[in-house]
């Protein structure tokens, strides 16, 4: 198409979007609450995903000491437990370095602790496995070996978490495509609708454009860019939300949502996850219109 | 060159509009399609345009068979030919400078020399204080030219009429007809059809007449041209 084309085109696809500009609010709008959704289960897996690796590379296990113990058998056993062939290193953490480490973490909010006794908690080692034994099986085979020793009473180690939130992960993975697939569907259904209105209404332009000798394209370019411009302003308002989204999380550090406690390091999603949901917004706009288009060109033509 | 042979057209169910028509319309000829109403000349000029396609036989317009055309080469059929139809509407909310003017756009001419030219024809054509109205506060004589206006905008090589007199009083008429022969001075062929057999008499070209979707008659007076 020559410039002049393009021309026409820009000024069609104006008068077409500020004619029917309400519809196609609410058509962007439709779109950008199903990419917010697809979006907001991409942040969740993909910050999921983020705290495992994190946990994976630092595989240590945490064996919390019976209350009873004496500073000598704290000691023997440290020393025991650091013979074994897979451990790099052991760390003591007394209860009042772990009641520092609480306070630490709640930082601002540390007042909530107020009146408690400052042994809650009790003391534990951090166990550090060497990097040739960090897999899952020998270290579940080391926590078990631990679990046996007198004098720990739980054993906990993050490679259990880590296999059981990567399910968690694969699910929200799963969840995204098939609950964004399904919404996908009824927006492309919308957009088809909404440029199919746009289409009757240009009936008779479409008809005088064909009458003096204009080409498909240039017919049907004009649909197809409202339907692109559609698409592409749903996805910009679905990002902007999810942008909202992570911000309103980050503040909640002491609500029942902050489940993991690092809801104030919530990422958001990369330039890649907002290049999906704008690509994904454009495609079913101009889809949307294609297909559209081809049901009208086809009745017209008799 | 416009050719058609054996040319049939039969709209469905089953009335048929052209009975075996074969034709030949040489390269700036000006041609009258005569004929009773309901005898096929619309028809035939849809045929023309690729509006409609033939049940059968050939078409071919300066060497193209145009039954073969894809859409591409409809729209670039019709960039070629200029059409002057009463229900070949106007655009309502542009104007006539613009509704003449988009003949020349959609073909890719710039916007500026496409204004130009509309507005040098609509001036030519006598509507030079009326380029600004829209379509529907113009006088059906008025609407008439804009459209051969329109019809004119790609120096067409073909331009098809349609009964483009009816709504004219006899000045117009004659105005109009001045301007078909004008334009014919430059090589275009002319097709126009008409109930108006004195108009046709008048000028002196070639008429073809039509009856129940057969060719009747083929008459080329001798004084061709004389009055042109
Ligand atoms: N789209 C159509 N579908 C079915 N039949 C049609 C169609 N168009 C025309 N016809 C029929 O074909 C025949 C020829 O019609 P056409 O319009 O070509 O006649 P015409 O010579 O132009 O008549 P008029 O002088 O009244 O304009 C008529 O019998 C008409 O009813
Ligand atoms: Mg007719």
């Amino acid at each position: 198409m020559k410039g002049s084309q393009w021309g026409l085109v820009g000024r069609r696809v104006c008068s077409s979007l500020w004619a029917r500009l309400w519809t196609h609010v609410l058509t962007a709008g439709t779109m950008a609450v199903a990419l917010f959704v697809f979006g907001a289960l991409m942040l969740a897996q993909e910050n999921l995903q983020n705290l495992l690796t994190e946990w994976g590379d630092q595989i240590q296990i945490n064996a919390y000491l019976d209350k009873g113990l004496g500073t000598g058998e704290v000691s023997l056993l440290r020393d025991k437990i650091q013979s074994f062939p897979e451990v790099e290193r052991v760390r003591h953490i007394s209860r009042e370095q772990a009641w520092k480490d609480f306070r630490g973490a709640l930082g601002a909010h540390s007042n909530v602790l107020e009146g408690l006794p400052e042994d809650v908690l009790p003391a534990s080692f951090e166990v550090f496995v060497k990097p040739a034994y960090r897999d899952g099986p020998i270290v579940e085979a080391l926590a078990n070996r631990l679990r046996k020793e007198k004098g720990l009473t739980t054993v906990e180690y993050p490679q259990e978490w880590v296999d059981r939130l990567s399910l968690v992960v694969l699910a929200l993975h799963w969840a995204k495509w098939v609950l964004g697939g399904i919404l996908f569907i009824a927006v492309f259904f919308i957009v088809r609708s909404t440029v199919a209105l746009a289409i009757l209404a240009q009936k008779d332009e479409i008809e005088v454009m064909q009458l003096v000798g204009a080409t498909e394209e240039l017919i049907q370019a004009p649909f197809v860019v409202e339907g692109l411009i559609q698409g592409f302003i749903g996805a910009g308002l679905s990002v902007l939300g999810l942008w909202f989204l992570v911000l309103f999380l980050r503040d909640q550090t002491l609500t029942p949502i902050a489940l993991f406690g690092s809801l104030g390091q919530l990422q958001f999603i990369d330039w890649r996850g907002i290049a999906l949901i704008l690509a994904i917004g454009s495609l079913l706009g101009a889809s949307g219109s294609v297909f559209s288009l081809r049901r009208f060109m086809k009745r017209w033509k008799g | 060159m416009i050719q058609l042979f054996h040319v049939s057209k039969i709209y469905p169910p089953n009335t048929a509009a052209l009975k075996d028509i074969n034709l030949q319309i040489a390269k700036g000829e000006l041609v009258f399609l005569a004929g009773p109403s309901g005898a096929g000349k619309t028809t035939l000029l849809k045929l023309l345009f690729r509006e409609e396609e033939p049940s059968r036989g050939q078409i071919i317009i300066h060497g193209k068979d145009v039954t073969k055309l894809n859409s591409r080469g409809v729209a670039r059929l019709r960039q070629q030919i200029g059409l002057v139809f009463q229900e070949f509407k106007f655009l309502p909310h542009m104007t006539a400078l613009d509704n003449v003017a988009l003949a020349a756009l959609v073909t890719g001419v710039p916007r500026q020399e496409s204004y130009t030219k509309a507005y040098q024809l609509l001036r030519e054509l006598g509507l030079r204080e009326k380029y600004d109205a829209k379509p529907p506060a113009l006088s059906g004589g008025e609407q008439q030219r804009v459209a051969i206006a329109r019809a004119l905008m790609n120096d067409p090589m073909v331009v098809l009429a349609d009964e483009p007199t009816g709504n004219l009083d006899a000045n117009l008429a004659d105005e109009t007809m001045r301007l078909f022969r004008e334009i014919r001075q430059r090589g275009t062929t002319i097709i126009i059809a008409s109930h108006d057999l004195d108009l046709s008499q008048r000028y002196g070209t070639r008429v073809i007449s039509l009856q129940e979707g057969y060719l009747v008659d083929d008459l080329s007076p001798l004084k061709e041209g004389r009055a042109g």
